[in-house]
């Protein structure tokens, strides 16, 4: 998707966080550059907490028309 | 009429003949059957099975079906090979039935004894032509190019709306611990209406710019069910949809156009659903709960290593003051032990030396005493012997004097005998040796005179 340069995606986020642990175990990091890669690691656990916590809500079944509905009410409100 | 000797009675008040022996009625259904006029018949095959003696498969079209079997040698002898599902054949041959017996089954087929295929069935042969057409526009790979989300929080589902698909991704979701929002596109899934009814379904699924993943789903059928999902719009309509389409239309062994052209094909509604949400998510939880602990505890390390290293660091110095300073105070231990030992080593040894000095001064003095003594001893038993020696000396020098005084030539001169001398100074003992003499010397007592002898007789007397 054009997106995802722009945005970190769930797995983009993962993926980094597995690059930044693996990093950080390596042990070559220096003081900055860990407390930097810790702090970056902070914000995408943050941000995957995010997403699971957006699916781990409660299964919510829609018909589409409702959907359409709730949309176009959405719309008009904003409006 | 037969003559059956052990036949129950019958039903009372039925009016029906018998009972026969059902033996005996299966071969008479068996003959009846056979009577049947001998035909040729067209459909499309499903369920070839290939035995040892037999082939087995069905006929089948919209409106019916007829079990049919061949001899295996007479099957091979056509050529033909194993027919895949689908494929339209005609093929002739007459009913028969197999009477069975008590340990086997009876069974009815369509005794087939010729076979002609037909060209592969209409159905299938549509299909090829639009997957290839599908293939050949490159429309089965835009939907594989689109990023799938892995964690989607709306995900879209068409299916019918009372089918068992619909439960079927219903636990498919729950078994990845997803809970996200579920947009239902119910649509007819195997009627002539259900293609556009499908298409247009997607359409409006993909115009909602939330649903992020469409899930197509719909049980097993005959090709013909599953049909729809080979309609050449609705592949069109996937092919070029922004969103991605996870496909499952009937069985693994069924293959509809819908899952050339969709991201990813599916055999179950289940698996369409994992595949419409990869991550599972409570395995995700678990996971982040340890990637942010070891972040925190990677955090904390650095710092605290570091803070670690830097106090020992600091401590560094003084530890080796202390350290130098404790080497030293055990080595002016150790030095003063040494020479308290030296020392009285020492005067141990002084101790002996002195004890020794003094046991030989009194022994040197107790010598000295004795020496003394014998000494004294000594110098009185020299004295008497030398006293004694000189007197033995004196007067044996007298006596040797009177013996020498004896024997003086000057006594014996002075007594008045003379001593005649040559003139050489040698003594003249003869006569002869004096007449030889040109001059005499004659030694007296008192001095000496020269004479000349004058000739001379030898005395007798002499």
């Amino acid at each position: 998707m054009s997106d995802v340069a722009t945005a970190p995606s769930y797995e983009t986020a993962c993926a980094r966080i597995e690059t930044i642990i693996a990093r950080l175990d390596s042990g070559e990091a220096g003081l900055r550059e860990t407390l930097e890669l810790c702090q970056e690691g902070r914000s995408l656990v943050e941000f995957c907490a995010t997403e699971l916590e957006a699916v781990g809500q409660g299964l919510e079944e829609l018909r589409l028309d409702e959907l359409v509905t709730r949309l176009e009410a959405g719309r008009s409100e904003a409006a | 009429m037969y003559d059956v000797p052990d036949s129950p009675a019958g039903i009372p008040g039925s009016g029906l003949t018998g009972p026969w022996p059902v033996g005996h009625y299966a071969a008479k259904l068996r003959s009846r059957l056979r009577e049947f006029a001998r035909v040729q018949v067209f459909g499309e095959v499903f369920g070839f099975k290939a035995g040892r003696a037999k082939v087995w498969f069905e006929l089948r079209d919209a409106s019916g079906a007829l079990p049919c079997s061949m001899w295996r040698r007479e099957w091979d002898a056509l050529g033909i090979g194993e027919l895949a599902d689908g494929a339209q054949v005609v093929a002739a041959g007459g009913c028969d039935y197999y009477a069975g017996s008590r340990a086997s089954s009876p069974q009815f087929s369509f005794t087939v004894t010729g076979v002609r295929v037909a060209g592969e069935g209409d159905l299938l042969a549509q299909m090829e032509r639009l997957r290839r057409a599908l293939y050949a526009e490159g429309l089965t790979e835009p939907q594989k190019r689109l990023h799938r989300p892995a964690l989607p929080r709306v995900v879209g589902v068409v299916t019918g709306e009372g089918g068992k698909a619909r439960d079927d991704v219903l636990a498919g979701l729950r078994r990845r611990g997803w809970a996200g929002r579920v947009v239902w596109a119910f649509a007819p899934v195997q009627d002539r209406h259900a293609a556009p009814a499908i298409t247009r379904a997607l359409q409006d699924l993909a115009a909602c710019e939330e649903v992020e993943v469409i899930v197509v789903a719909r049980g097993g059928g005959s090709l013909a069910d599953l049909f729809a999902f080979c309609d050449e719009t609705l592949c069109r309509t996937v092919a070029l949809l922004r969103v991605p389409v996870v496909s499952s239309v009937g069985h693994h062994t069924d293959h509809t156009l819908i899952d050339d052209v969709a991201a990813v094909a599916c055999s179950t509604p289940t698996h369409a659903a994992e595949a419409a949400v990869p991550v599972d998510c409570g395995a995700a939880r678990a996971a982040l709960h340890g990637h942010a602990a070891r972040l925190e505890r990677q955090s904390r390390r650095a710092i605290v290593d570091r803070a670690r290293t830097l106090a020992r660091l600091s401590r560094a110095p003084a530890h080796h003051v202390a350290k130098h300073r404790t080497r030293l105070h055990q080595q002016l231990r150790e030095l003063r032990a040494s020479a308290r030992r030296g020392i009285a080593a020492g005067e141990r040894t002084n101790h002996a030396s002195a004890a020794a000095l003094a046991r030989n001064g009194r022994a040197a003095e107790l010598g000295t005493t004795r020496g003394g003594q014998r000494a004294r001893l000594d110098a009185a038993a020299l004295d008497r012997a030398a006293a004694t020696a000189r007197d033995r000396r004196r007067r044996d020098l007298g006596r040797l004097a009177v013996a020498l005084a004896a024997h003086d030539p000057q006594r014996t001169l002075e007594r008045g005998y003379a001593l005649v001398e040559g003139a050489d100074g040698e003594p003249v003992t003869t006569a002869a040796a004096a007449a030889a003499q040109p001059e005499l010397s004659l030694r007296l007592h008192d001095g000496s005179v020269r004479v000349r002898p004058h000739g001379g007789v030898p005395s007798e007397a002499g």
